[in-house]
């Protein structure tokens, strides 16, 4: 691809929205405004966190949904029902288990109008190009993953798409097979053996995201928006351990920690309402834990995530806790220890409970359920709690947070939950 | 060659022993057909005498048999047809799987008398009105819960499955038959085979019954076994009993055996799973050579044939061509929607009109007889709730013993499997002799018939979910030394606790139903009967009281579902929440 002359645009997203009623009646915003290109020979990229919304803005844009507003154009064309020149490939490989592998793969075929001698000619070429060529009769079931996943690719390469959609398809798969299958994709985009001319692709994993596009898509939550847009001109085929690649991977976690760990603003004048992250009090001990033994109990987001061994989203949010309570700073990339922190790490374990309750005391969120409980003598209906926090929350399920907040009550001693009575009350340390 | 069909398991043979057996399968199915098509067009007989030799009993057997499995047809359509409509549109899921909850509870007997009158009122010459009649009383005992599981097969189908199939451009027709079938495969032969049970139920009823001074008999083996009772002859009863066993266990080992072995290709989670069932009349099938011989499939029409087709096929393509725009898609699509529209239309409309008939009807009933109702409802309340606590006290000890041992559950299960699905009510007149001998009233009595009805569906259900126990909880109360007293205590009771409220809600409706002929009892020439509800519903249709029959249906229909809302749903909804096994 040249800079000179720009490959012409193959898909349009106009000022996509999405919006859902949830069966509790709360909306729920899953996209919101959101324009974007595809061109042809490109491989375009969304990252983001957990909820984003990035699956669904790819399958409104195979037109398997209807956006609640806003228009998807394919050359030029408004696309209505499923993009005809499209293949898609899916997490959970989506096999009818009660087809042969062949079966499958010839699923699309007869609908797009093949005779019987086409559809056998052209189940044979997917098959030998996804190296299957021998298991035509298998059943799904007798195949591993990773040969599950290939018979997925093969099947949506089987209809000569112009455009492949893949959601999150290296995900349900051992990281070995993961990255193997990852590189025999890219290879096969790039030799021009096949139709295939761009791929649209979801992923959680930075590397993945680097490793196979050209451009890069970084979203945001609550309401799903484009937060960023990044190009990644590195040369095809892509070397993971080369210096180039390292350094792409870090400026894209320099943009997303941007995105989702926002430098925090000085304090406003009325302490305002934020949700608190779904995340386990011995997430965020375990967290202090780790700075605590650091140089200067100080260290980096995305090598904390990678050493511990937990993906990204999650780290982001035990880190946003802890910063909710006082326990971490996080400027830029790195994660720093209080002073806070150091202390409540100092005492004792016995008496850590005490301390963690009066910063939770502390807390907006928790200061106002506790205040609920007082209103209501101590005891507190489960459903008055979670109409609140709708109310407050919109785009937030309210369940979710309804745990996290009673874990971390119960953790301290501020007050307990009866699942059956549906009812919290507060206990002796509230 | 990939198109190929997959290669034969069997090196090919000559015709042997197994095409023997399926060619006397077919051809004993075909003179049954013939037979009873024969019985179907014959003029009408309002009481066919019955014959009580046993050599006549083969045949009367077989054509309740038929009974059963036309029926059993009928309901799978009106599942496909619900369940399909239910799933599809959230309209007529919002309307239709509340009418189907409040079908589920009415008993035979309210639908007895529209039928019969209706069918017979339309063929008044011929068998067919009266055979019709048996056919959907059976049915309306088959349909409903295989209803309800072809609409939960397709409402938890995986997204992503739907999702493969519409970006293959798959036809609606085309993800019903390879799509929404096969996942419901499981569900509709399991259920299949619950509803077949439960369509004997009521066997001697749907083949002989009183209405107002008409008696009502077709030729079966329920028919027989009335006539048998009525007579005091218990040689025909006992032969009766023994008939019906044979038919069960027959229809368990060549009709239901090999389809759940056949369903279990439409498994769709991608696990083992346990041990396979086996079916050696599935074996035999498959092995046969007939099989081969289906030329249909590869057949391909002459070629001077096809070439004097060419003309046609060219004006077919291209008016698919023509057909293909968007436009006559939308057509289509608008059409199926109206023609729901319409079809949702006339089901409201036929309750709106029904429940008019019934409002007629009930004005129609003296203020007495509605306090008789509501007492008689009361008496009837406290013998099912008996049924269920007496059932529990000894299928709930009994279930979790059978089911901690895989050695005896093994060995029990097909004979519990056979008392299960033997319509109880067939038992009641022996059961009644017992009782009269120890001198029982009737009004305790009854209790001990409704346990007769009710007590499988605890016992089944206790015993699957003490099976289903994660092994590693068993061996935790091992390790920790657990009296047995407490290993109960802690252990089974909960974990068959959630399993323990189903099998409750099943056999208090099992219960009610059975209120109908416990309550009363047809017992040589005389008839006994207690108070209760289930006796007035028995006797307003033999004095074909129709606003007597409306009001008893309804205060049943009534008390089962707002039993079922008020108390039986929130405690599944507990027992789930607090003693489910998912963490």
């Amino acid at each position: 691809m040249t800079a000179a002359t720009t490959p012409p645009v193959l898909l349009e997203a106009r000022n996509l929205t999405q919006r859902y009623r949830q069966p509790n009646g709360q909306e729920l915003e899953a996209l919101r405004d959101i324009s974007l290109t595809v061109r042809e020979k490109e491989v375009v990229a969304f990252v983001g966190p957990s909820g984003c919304g990035k699956s669904t803005l790819l399958r409104i844009l195979v037109g398997l949904m209807r956006p609640t507003s806003g228009e998807v154009r394919y050359r030029g064309e408004a696309l209505s029902g499923v993009l005809h020149s499209a293949g898609m490939v899916f997490q959970s490989f989506a096999l009818l288990p009660w087809l042969t592998v062949a079966e499958n793969i010839a699923m699309g075929l007869e609908a797009r109008g093949a005779s019987p001698g086409e559809t056998t000619q052209a189940v044979e070429r997917a098959l030998d190009l996804v190296g299957l060529g021998g298991f035509a009769n298998a059943y799904p079931r007798e195949l591993s993953g990773g040969m599950k996943q290939r018979v997925g690719f093969a099947r949506a390469l089987a209809v000569e798409p112009e455009v492949l959609f893949m959601d999150e398809p290296f995900g349900s798969l051992d990281p070995l097979t993961a990255e193997h299958l990852r590189s025999q994709v890219i290879e096969m985009w790039g030799d021009g053996a096949n139709r295939v001319s761009s791929l649209v692709v979801v992923t959680h994993s930075i590397e993945e995201a680097v490793f196979l596009a050209g451009r890069i898509f970084v979203m945001g939550a609550n309401p799903g928006v484009v937060r960023a847009e990044i190009a990644n001109t590195l040369p095809y085929p892509r070397q993971e351990r080369s210096a180039d690649f390292g350094a792409m991977v870090e400026r894209l976690h320099a943009v997303l920690t941007d995105t989702l760990l926002p430098e925090v603003k000085p304090a406003a004048a009325a302490p305002r309402l934020i949700p608190f992250p779904r995340v386990h009090v011995a997430e965020v001990t375990g967290l202090l834990e780790h700075l605590i033994r650091r140089p200067e109990g100080r260290t980096d987001v995305f090598d904390l995530a990678e050493r511990v061994g937990v993906d990204y989203d999650r780290m982001t949010a035990v880190v946003h806790a802890a910063e909710q309570l006082g326990y971490v700073t996080t400027p830029g990339d790195a994660v720093v220890l209080t002073a806070e922190g150091r202390q409540l790490m100092a005492v004792e374990i016995e008496d850590r409970k005490v301390a963690l309750r009066s910063r939770l005391q502390q807390h907006p969120l928790f200061a106002r359920v506790l205040e609920m409980l007082r209103q209501g003598e101590g005891e507190l209906e489960d459903t008055d709690l979670l109409e609140d926090l709708t109310i407050f929350f919109p785009f937030i399920p309210a369940q979710a947070l309804f745990e996290t907040l009673v874990e971390w009550g119960r953790a301290v001693e501020l007050l307990d939950h009866d699942p059956t009575r549906e009812r919290l009350w507060l206990t002796v340390g509230g | 060659m990939i198109a190929a069909p997959p290669p034969s398991h069997h090196p090919a043979r000559r015709p042997g022993l197994a095409d023997l057996a399926v060619l006397a399968l077919v051809a004993g199915g075909l003179a049954l057909i013939i037979s009873f098509a024969r019985e179907f067009r014959a003029p009408m007989v309002a009481a066919v005498p019955i014959d009580l030799r046993p050599s006549a009993l083969p045949r009367y057997t077989m054509y309740s048999f038929i009974r059963g499995v036309l029926a059993l047809a009928i309901s799978y359509l009106f599942a496909v047809g619900f369940g399909w409509t239910a799933a599809r549109w959230r309209t007529a899921e919002r309307l239709l799987l509340p009418v189907l909850d409040i079908l589920q509870s009415v008993p035979v007997l309210g639908f007895l008398p529209g039928l019969v009158l209706g069918l017979v009122a339309l063929f008044p010459a011929r068998n067919v009105g009266l055979e019709l009649a048996a056919i959907l009383m059976i049915f309306t005992a088959q349909a409903w819960n295989l209803a309800l599981s072809f609409y939960n097969s397709l409402k938890s189908i995986p997204q992503e499955l739907r999702e493969a199939c519409r970006m293959a451009a798959w036809p609606e027709w085309r993800q019903f038959r390879q799509l929404m079938l096969p996942a419901a495969a499981q569900g509709l032969v399991w259920n299949g085979m619950l509803s077949m049970a439960g369509g004997w139920f009521f066997l001697m009823i749907n083949e002989a019954f009183r209405l107002g001074d008409h008696d009502f008999r077709l030729p079966g083996v329920g028919a027989y076994m009335s006539v048998a009772v009525e007579h005091g002859d218990s040689r025909a009863t006992a032969l009766a009993l023994v008939a019906m066993a044979v038919m069960i266990v027959a229809s368990d080992r060549l009709l239901w055996r090999p389809l759940v072995v056949w369903a279990q290709k439409y498994r769709l989670d991608d696990s083992a799973g346990g041990p396979a069932e086996e079916s050696w009349i599935l074996g035999v099938l498959q092995r046969s050579v007939l099989w081969r011989l289906r030329p249909a499939a590869r057949w391909r029409p002459p070629r001077s044939a096809r070439k004097a087709a060419l003309p046609l096929r060219r004006g077919i393509r291209r008016a698919r061509r023509m057909l293909r725009p968007r436009r006559a898609v939308l057509l289509v699509g608008c059409l199926t929607r109206g023609a729901l529209v319409v079809a949702l239309a006339a089901v409201a409309l036929g309750a709106v009109v029904g429940l008019y008939r019934v409002g007629r009807l009930l004005v129609h009933l003296p203020r007495a007889d509605w306090g008789n109702l509501a007492g008689a409802a009361g008496l009837t309340f406290l013998r099912v709730m008996s049924a269920v606590v007496l059932s529990t006290l000894w299928a709930l000890p009994v279930g979790i013993w059978v089911g901690t041992s895989p050695r005896i559950s093994r060995a029990l299960a097909p004979v519990i499997q056979l008392f299960a699905s033997f319509p109880a009510p067939m038992l009641f007149p022996i059961v009644v002799l017992v009782l009269a001998w120890l001198g029982v009233p009737l009004g305790f009595g009854a209790i001990a018939l409704m346990v007769l009805a009710a007590q499988w569906y605890i016992l089944f259900n206790v015993i699957s979910a003490v099976e289903a126990a994660p092994g590693q909880l068993a061996e935790a109360t091992l390790a920790f030394r657990l009296p047995p007293w407490q290993r109960w205590r802690k252990l089974y009771i909960p974990v068959a606790f959630p399993s323990l409220v189903t099998g409750w809600i099943t056999a208090a409706g099992g219960a009610w139903n059975a209120a109908i002929v416990a309550e009363y009892v047809q017992q040589g020439s005389a008839v006994r009967t207690t108070t209760g509800l289930g006796s007035l519903i028995s006797l307003a249709t033999e004095r074909a009281n129709f606003p007597l029959l409306a009001g008893g249906v309804l205060v049943m229909s009534g008390m089962v579902v707002g039993w079922n809302r008020a108390v039986w749903r929130p405690l599944a909804r507990l027992a789930q929440t607090r003693f489910g096994l998912t963490q």
